[in-house]
């Protein structure tokens, strides 16, 4: 009586936040993706019979699946400790009407699962099932080898909400999860103890036997109960929403900055937004990772003579976070616009410092990818082309096109997946940034040569140096035509 | 000090300010009272250029406010927590904006000291962010930043409300002596017809966009404003 009514107002809380219907574009775009996905893996799901039936002669394909449960079921908890948004009905306007606790709390711990992401995998399960175990086994078994699965996700989605709740989605419980995780498969590896064996015993169990299945059910009922028991040791919302409290303010010290002036402390402003926010601290992780991109391009043979691709790798990497941060160069700004735009700050001086941050940007990112040149002189040219063209013609195209980002960024989430204030504006212009300079190296490279084509390249970033001040002007131009528009749409706010 | 002409501001058709023309003298102290919609706010976002106005023009010491810098040297504002830097702490804010205004960190210092009354002890030295803080402490933040670069023009929209009583007596104290010592011009919107009409030497009523009514403030102005809202 009352979840149905909840749910209501969950769903309307989605379609009601503003920018869903406007952000169609967008929906449209990730609905494809999620097509594309979903169709790879039934097709993985029909052919996984005959793909593991080669891996392994004395263990049928059911043996082997059931095997890696066990590793599914803790890279899962990595991945959802990573990504899994906390389920968080706005509890404080329910607490005062005259509702049970606990169907709250039900409600909150329940709700996800039945987000059909969680269900994704099924895709390759139930067909894998249907053509594989009814074939070896038979249709009981099959059926118990689905439900098995879907207590395990069930699971996994329980016990990493216990887990973020109870130990903060910060750094260090990541980094300990992985690490368990990593001695886990080294132990493997060493022939010390076999997750593998564990996992095959115990899901034959699960699955073969009639009531195998309670034990599936057992540990999630174990999840659901711990749930439980964080919630009736935390009873008031400020206990739990710890990300209210639970920032810490990182106070580096930024005072070198001051030589610089005002522009010095835009840059200082900057950066200590880039630190303080979830969103943009995972996108600085992101681009880190980022850095590691070459290392499985550039040692593979097949890629060797791509040299579109090659470059893309290249521009991508000594420019990751010039390219990560600087589409949103302006909208990062959008919770204190009015502020900026009122204060003492002569928008050119604005627009230089967002010019000089980027800058700075792709210094930092080229430096850490110098270690790439001991891969030969081919990878040097390419990084020095790709750096030149990054801060002779890409700085600007970016602090041209981002002011027409319009809507205001919600920093306080993290970016996995997050596709807040995403418009199809952002794909129209990140996408020729991103994918132009690949074809123009691939049409000179197959025409005349690779140096040819990094020559180009090169000579396009020279010219975008000399002509710095009026490409600037430009930029600052099109910004207070601009101005308004964005101020508008920053104040507007998004649900 | 601040002239405007003309000047109209329409959304979707339908005109939300239209003022042919008023002046504001310097040293004036204006206060803008009107209902929800009067358009108090956006005659102020106007008259800080964050919106464009369909026709006329704002001008602040004889230049244009469009699309200029000028302004932003002599004008405080505070209109809402959008013109707050809400992941900063309060220090870090207060020498962010003076340091705009090329203020040195005794100067800083020397100003945070003035304002230990109107912070009264619950703003300063805690580690906390400005996100952190209640709307009116947030408020109290707003008002002093704007203060910071010796504005010749102070404008706040509803400088009061949030604010607990004391605050609010303390704050029309504070402006009335920032008037007489530095004769600083002031803008102020208010729902609250006693605060502005003590704070205030004009008064200006807007009603759907228009200017209705526009007088020196008398001993009975309060009662001529009540007696206009009265319903």
């Amino acid at each position: 009586m009352l979840i149905p009514n909840l749910i209501t107002q969950e769903w309307k809380k989605s379609y009601r936040a503003q920018g869903f219907y406007k952000n169609l574009a967008v929906n449209i775009m990730l609905g494809f993706f999620v097509l594309y996905i979903a169709v790879v893996l039934l097709f993985l799901g029909f052919s996984l019979n005959e793909i593991l039936e080669k891996v392994d002669n004395k263990l049928n394909p059911m043996e082997l699946f059931n095997g890696g449960m066990l590793y599914f079921m803790f890279g899962g908890l990595v991945i959802r400790f990573l990504m899994q948004q906390l389920n968080t009905l706005n509890l404080p306007p329910y607490q005062v009407l005259p509702i049970k606790r606990s169907t709250l709390i039900n409600f909150l711990l329940l709700k996800p699962l039945a987000s059909p992401g969680n269900y994704f995998l099924l895709l390759v399960v139930i067909p894998f099932a249907i053509k594989s175990v009814v074939g070896y086994y038979s249709g009981m078994v099959a059926l118990r080898f689905v439900l098995g699965f879907i207590f395990l996700i069930w699971f996994n989605s329980l016990m990493a909400a216990f887990l973020k709740r109870k130990f903060g989605p910060g750094l260090l419980s990541f980094i300990s999860l992985v690490l368990v995780a990593v001695a886990l498969g080294v132990l493997e590896y060493f022939k010390v103890f076999s997750l593998f064996e564990l996992s095959k015993s115990l899901y034959g169990f699960i699955v073969l036997k009639p009531y195998g299945l309670v034990v599936s059910l057992m540990f999630v009922g174990v999840a659901y109960a711990l749930n439980r028991w964080f919630f009736s040791q935390n009873y008031y919302p400020e206990n739990f929403n710890r990300k209210i409290k639970g920032d810490k303010v990182v106070t580096a010290n930024l005072s070198f900055l001051n030589r610089f002036g005002l522009i010095g402390e835009l840059i200082g402003l900057e950066l200590k937004l880039i630190l303080r926010h979830k969103r943009t601290k995972s996108i600085l992780y992101m681009s880190v990772i980022f850095l590691f991109y070459g290392l499985m391009f550039y040692t593979r043979k097949d890629y060797a003579t791509m040299n579109g691709m090659l470059f893309f790798v290249a521009m991508f990497m000594t420019g990751t976070l010039m390219l990560m941060f600087g589409q949103w160069i302006i909208s990062w700004d959008s919770s204190h616009f009015d502020s900026l735009m009122t204060k003492n700050i002569p928008v050119s001086t604005y627009v230089n410092a967002n010019y000089y941050l980027l800058l700075a940007f792709n210094l930092i990112s080229f430096t850490l990818t110098t270690p790439y040149f001991l891969f030969g002189p081919k990878i040097i040219y390419m990084h020095l082309a790709a750096f030149v063209f990054n801060i002779g013609v890409n700085i600007y195209l970016l602090l041209f096109f981002a002011t027409y980002n319009t809507r205001k960024l919600d920093l306080s989430k993290t970016s996995a997946m997050n596709y807040q204030g995403t418009t199809y504006k952002n794909f129209l212009f990140v996408l020729p940034i991103l994918f132009v300079p690949m074809a123009i190296v691939g049409i000179i490279s197959t025409f005349a040569s690779m140096n040819a084509a990094l020559c180009t390249l090169a000579s396009l970033g020279f010219v975008g140096l000399l002509l710095r001040k009026q490409l600037i002007n430009l930029c600052v131009d099109q910004f207070n035509k601009r101005k308004y528009t964005m101020a508008e749409g920053f104040r507007e706010g998004e649900a | 000090m601040i002239q405007v002409t003309d000047l109209q501001k329409a959304y979707n058709g339908v005109t939300v300010l239209n003022i042919p023309g008023i002046h504001i003298p310097q040293g004036e102290s204006f206060g803008l009272v009107g209902n929800n919609g009067a358009g108090k706010t956006t005659f102020f976002r106007l008259i800080l250029d964050l919106i464009e106005a369909n026709s006329g023009e704002v001008r602040i010491d004889d230049q244009q406010v469009k699309r200029n810098d000028t302004w932003k040297t002599m004008t405080g504002s505070f209109l809402d927590e959008g013109f707050l830097i809400d992941f900063l702490t309060t220090e870090e804010y207060f020498n962010f904006v003076g340091k705009l205004h090329a203020k040195s960190e005794g100067d800083i210092a020397l100003f945070l000291e003035s304002m230990k009354d109107f912070f009264n002890d619950e703003i300063l030295g805690s580690k906390k962010l400005i996100r952190d803080f209640s709307k009116g402490n947030q408020k109290k933040i707003g008002i002093a930043a704007a203060l910071i670069g010796d504005p010749k023009i102070l404008i706040l929209d509803e400088p009061f409300t949030a604010l607990d009583p004391s605050s609010q007596i303390r704050l029309k104290r504070f402006l009335a002596d920032l008037q007489t010592r530095f004769n600083m011009t002031m803008l102020i919107s208010s729902h609250d017809l006693n605060h502005v009409t003590e704070v205030c030497k004009r008064i200006v009523v807007l009603e759907k966009g228009k200017i209705v009514k526009d007088l020196q403030t008398g001993e009975d102005t309060l009662k001529e404003l009540e007696a206009y809202f009265a319903v």
